[in-house]
């Protein structure tokens, strides 16, 4: 059964996206940081007509310092690992109020989504809360001062995963949160990239415009936390997406489709762009290389087996 | 006992510097602490830390407000940031910049020493990082602590967060720059916009701070007053837009993380405009340009 | 009125029908599970007509709760023991935003070691969260004061959550006769929630539990202080209220019995209450000049009902239902903190932790302890642990 309703687009682009700025200048993000790109281009197409919910994360910080605040709209913050059920929690009692076109948007980072919140956000998603979670990924915990999370690639420096002399950075691999999603049986789940924005900008508004449960979760470099230039976050997700370090799909009702089919161009130069994958051994790189060749092959296998045809 | 007070931007390393410093203090047989303003900046934004040193334990467990000591790790941040506020008369500000001591603007006329630290960072680190130098310039100037002590605060603070071989390069910073370090005194000419801090007392203060949209005599709060935080001082590169060359793509609008630049115009004289009072000088809009219309400067 | 008999766990729901709340979320727990049930089928068979979320754990239901009622809705759940624990981070949110959310809790021993029974170990560890407590004694308190609760806790002056303990089984299962008001005189006693400090609406934008700095948090804490100090003036209005409409009074923050010329009162709260009063016509009835005071209110505290108290009496006995390791019970360290520089003898007595039942002997020993501090001006022991093995009390 089709669990959702609407999802139509009108087609927002970049050039017909809206001047106007919910979340405005003056916030304090690091120079080139990727989540105000996705927070400032998501926060035009919800428009105003819109409550927010923010966890424990970098955004919330560089998004409001006690009394200034970046956020227009209706803005809330109660803890780190409770998003998806605040922003449900917002929508239930908007609904009782008569006030059901309101939308209701949770911003968390990676941390907050697939660690600590992912009780919280697989109860919300479960009973397919009426939300949309966005979820940007920076593939560490940015807001404590760069610590591992489950969403920190093979290798990767952090903090928490020190690049030693005994051990070079994360021995895990990143975890497949939007997979995890995809087995809720939601609405819709996609992923995508500040590196692709016109497909970034479908997706955001495909979702908001959709009822039940939505989740994105979009890739934004940390160029602190990745030791790299700050002019090179765009650039950097680019080369995620053409080396098959981080896919682009959506699944809509159960049936997915990649949305870039990925160039697997050698992950080397994605790697070198990044401060954080500086220690990497050739033996961790080929690991790595290994790693996304593998992610790649069973994502097409996935797509295959949950395309449209494949629908009875 | 003397206090000193180090300003800087998130990112610069102010923290590190005053931790050496009171390690360069403990070698001499002091006792020191060092610790930051504790807050959540983001790199760029201005921060603060504070060395205290006496002869014997220090039991002080506050901020310092009179310091004996500014060190000024950027020296932009003196138009932006009272750095003087509260420096006893006799005391004296080491500011990093290229000009000489007697063209610095302050808010009071003090003693005042200057070193190109970044000149000197540049020279030997390769990277304009200019904590380490800086403290190079202190011990030059108040001859409080000598250099060999800097020398090993800084080997004992970088070496355990950089390791050994970086340390050795960042105290030969502090050498460099100690014999750079030109002393004299500033100008007391600099004015500073009293914006004041919005400080309402419990019952104005809004219920569990839930806040509406407001004006207050210190300026906007609540949804939306961040406008009123021209973060544009944090940068060191700005960009320059070459209208001949663009063509209205608005891939650089887009992309911009601080929503600096802003479409203007109608029709053909559709045109960007930069909000340098915003940008943080990232260089995003130069590196996605696809007609290479921007370009980043000092 | 309708009067049925029912549970403490019936009533605690029932109440939140009449109080025509807008959200509830909720997550089950002995000996909670019963109001998480009863609210599921008024709702299913369409006698209440909320929004019931059935979260995924007491976090995200108290979650839940905090973010309705911060866009401005009635909200209400319930919990006990490990599951107000679960909630403690949740609930300062609660209390520093001034949303005025409506909890029973099911007071039951929280481990380890694990146990269901009857404890106060799981609220009083609340006291500092912003969160008035109620401490009721019968089924019917518990439907009075669920209802009271909301008035209370809606009050202008006030604004806080409040939650209304029941103890385990004593009152949660246990069935007994109750007066069921009627919605509509409930619904002119308790008016819509209407509030104007905290509502998410796209209409008229507001920040909510913004990141603050130092200097803005210390005015909250003191906004927190003095709300709850409102309440109070507030708490003994709407009991007057309450009793003009409903014909029961509780005596709003304490309720004094036979304190009149008694030489030792014993403090209580919650069940033990219920069977100190028969000791205390046993022992008048015998002369012996007791007499009983329940504490109904822990947060906002009665400190000044408390004076009044000691200002008649030779010696007082605090019972507590929970301890605080090497310091003795909480509510004996409240009052002695309430009491300081009076000179009577002020006792602490502790019972029934775990949800070891109160013995009648148990009670007669509390008082004959405060009787015996009464007659002596002095206690050999501060703290009396009651019917603990090896323990001399
Ligand atoms: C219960 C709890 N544990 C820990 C923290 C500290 N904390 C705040 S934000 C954060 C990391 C956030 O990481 P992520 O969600 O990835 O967001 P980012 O900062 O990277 O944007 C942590 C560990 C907290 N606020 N609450
Ligand atoms: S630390 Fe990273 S994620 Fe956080 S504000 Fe800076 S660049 Fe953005
Ligand atoms: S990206 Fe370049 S060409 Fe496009 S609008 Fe900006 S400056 Fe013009
Ligand atoms: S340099 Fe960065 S902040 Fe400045 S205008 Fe360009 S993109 Fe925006
Ligand atoms: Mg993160």
């Amino acid at each position: 059964m089709d669990r959702h309703q609407g999802g139509e687009t009108i087609g927002i682009t970049i050039k017909t996206l809206p001047e106007e700025e919910l979340f405005t200048s003056g916030h304090t993000a690091c120079g080139g940081c990727g989540a105000p790109i996705v927070v400032r281009a998501a926060m035009k197409i919800l428009g105003p007509n819109t409550v927010t919910y923010f966890p424990a994360c970098c955004l919330l910080v560089f998004g409001g310092t006690y009394p200034h605040n970046a956020f227009k709209v209706p803005y809330l913050h109660v803890l780190f690992e409770n998003s998806a059920i605040c922003a449900a929690g917002i929508k239930q009692a908007l609904n009782k109020q008569g006030k059901e076109d309101v939308n209701v948007v949770a911003f968390a980072g990676d941390g907050g989504t697939g660690d600590i919140g992912f009780q919280a956000l697989s109860g919300a998603a479960e009973r397919n809360e009426d939300i949309l979670y966005i979820c940007y990924d920076n593939e560490a915990y940015m807001n404590t001062g760069i610590q591992r999370s489950g969403s920190t690639p093979f290798g990767a420096w952090t903090t928490t995963t020190p690049a030693g002399t005994k051990i070079g950075g994360k021995e895990l691999f990143k975890k497949d949160i939007p997979k995890i999603m995809m087995a809720h049986n939601v609405p819709y789940v996609a992923t995508a990239s500040v590196g692709h924005p016109a497909d970034m900008l479908r997706k955001i508004e495909k979702a908001k415009n959709m009822k039940g449960f939505r989740y994105l979760q979009i890739f934004a470099p940390c160029p602190t936390g990745w030791r790299m230039d700050t002019a090179k976050t765009v650039e950097v997700a680019k080369k995620a997406v053409n080396s098959g370090m981080w896919t682009l799909f959506e699944m809509v009702d159960g049936v997915i489709t990649l949305s870039v089919k990925p160039k697997m161009e050698p992950v080397d130069d994605y790697l070198k762009m990044q401060g954080r994958f500086r220690h990497l051994t050739d033996e961790q790189i080929k690991i790595i290389q290994g790693w996304a060749y593998k992610k790649n092959e069973m994502d097409l296998k996935f797509v295959e087996a949950f395309s449209e045809d494949k629908k009875e | 006992m003397f206090e000193v007070r180090f300003h800087g931007r998130g990112g610069q390393g102010a923290v590190m510097a005053a931790q050496a410093l009171a390690s360069a203090a403990f070698q001499e047989g002091n006792y020191a602490v060092a610790f930051p303003y504790f807050g959540a900046e983001r790199r760029g934004a201005p921060v603060m830390a504070f060395t205290r040193v006496d002869k014997d334990k220090i039991f002080s467990k506050t901020l310092i407000y009179e310091p004996d000591y500014i060190v000024v790790l950027d020296d932009k941040l003196t138009g932006l940031v009272d750095v003087a506020d509260g420096l006893k008369d006799d005391g004296m500000a080491i500011i990093n910049s290229n000009a000489k001591p007697e063209d610095i603007e302050l808010g009071k006329s003090v003693k005042c020493a200057t070193v190109d630290a970044t000149t000197v960072a540049l020279e030997t680190l390769g990277q304009p990082i200019t904590n380490s130098a800086i403290l190079g310039a202190f011990a030059k100037a108040t001859g409080l602590v000598s250099i060999d002590s800097i020398v090993a605060g800084i080997m004992d603070i970088f070496g355990s967060r950089i390791g050994e071989k970086l340390a050795a390069k960042n105290a030969n910073a502090a050498k460099v720059a100690y014999e750079r370090t030109s002393v004299g005194t500033c100008k007391g000419t600099m004015t500073y916009e009293k914006g004041g801090k919005w400080l309402p007392d419990y019952k104005e203060l809004p219920l569990g701070l839930a806040t509406r949209p407001m004006k207050t005599p210190e300026g906007l709060v609540g949804p939306g007053s961040f406008v009123d935080n021209k973060t544009g001082s944090w940068k060191t590169f700005a960009p320059v837009h070459d209208p001949d060359k663009c063509i209205m793509c608005r891939m650089c609008w887009f992309y911009c993380p601080d929503g600096a630049i802003k479409e203007v115009g109608e029709g053909d004289a559709k045109t960007l405009e930069f909000h340098l009072e915003y940008c943080k000088g990232c260089g995003i809009c130069a590196n996605e340009c696809p007609k290479d219309a921007i370009k980043m400067e000092r | 009125m309708v009067k049925r008999v029912v549970t403490g766990n019936y009533a605690a729901a029932f109440a939140a029908m009449l109080a025509r709340v807008d959200v509830i979320a909720a997550y089950p727990i002995t000996p909670q599970t019963f109001i998480v049930e009863h609210l599921s089928e008024f709702v299913n068979d369409g006698l209440l007509d909320s929004a019931f979320m059935r979260c995924e754990s007491e976090h995200s239901a108290m979650s839940a709760c905090v973010a309705a009622s911060a866009t401005g809705v009635r909200t209400y759940t319930a919990t006990a023991s490990q599951g107000l624990a679960l909630m403690h981070e949740v609930l300062f949110i609660a209390g520093s935003a001034h949303l005025p959310v409506v909890m029973p809790v099911v007071n039951r021993t929280v481990a380890g070691p694990i146990g269901i029974w009857a404890e106060h170990n799981d609220t009083m560890p609340q006291r500092d969260t912003g969160w008035m407590q109620v401490y009721v004694e019968d089924n019917q308190e518990v439907m009075d004061m669920t209802i009271q609760a909301f008035k209370i806790a809606e009050d202008k002056r006030v604004l806080l959550p409040i939650m209304v303990c029941l103890d385990a089984f004593i009152l949660s299962h246990t069935v007994e006769p109750v007066d069921f008001p009627d919605q509509d005189k409930v619904d002119k006693f308790l008016p819509p929630y209407r509030p104007d400090h905290a509502v998410l609406d796209p209409k008229d934008p507001m920040i909510i539990g913004s990141f603050s700095p130092p200097e803005y948090i210390q005015e909250v804490r003191y906004q927190t202080d003095e709300t709850m100090r409102n309440a109070l003036e507030v708490v003994e209005e709407v009991n007057a209220e309450w009793a003009k409409e409903f014909g029961r009074d509780y005596g709003g923050l304490i309720e004094e019995y036979k304190t009149e010329g008694a030489d030792a009162i014993l403090i209580t709260l919650g069940t033990v209450t219920s069977t100190a009063r028969d000791i205390v016509d046993e022992y008048r009835a015998a002369g012996k000049k007791v007499g009983l005071v329940k504490l109904r209110f822990f947060r906002p505290y009665p400190t000044e009902a408390i004076r009044k108290v000691a200002s008649k009496c030779k010696a007082i006995g605090v019972y507590d239902r929970a301890v605080s390791f090497s310091a003795g019970g909480p509510s004996w360290i409240e009052a002695r903190n309430a009491l300081y520089g009076y000179t009577i003898p002020v006792i602490n007595v502790l019972a029934g932790l775990g949800g070891r039942d109160v013995t009648e002997p148990d009670i007669r020993l509390m008082f004959d302890k405060v009787l015996e501090a009464a007659e002596k001006g002095e206690a050999e022991n501060e703290i009396v642990w009651i019917g603990t093995r090896g323990v001399k009390p």
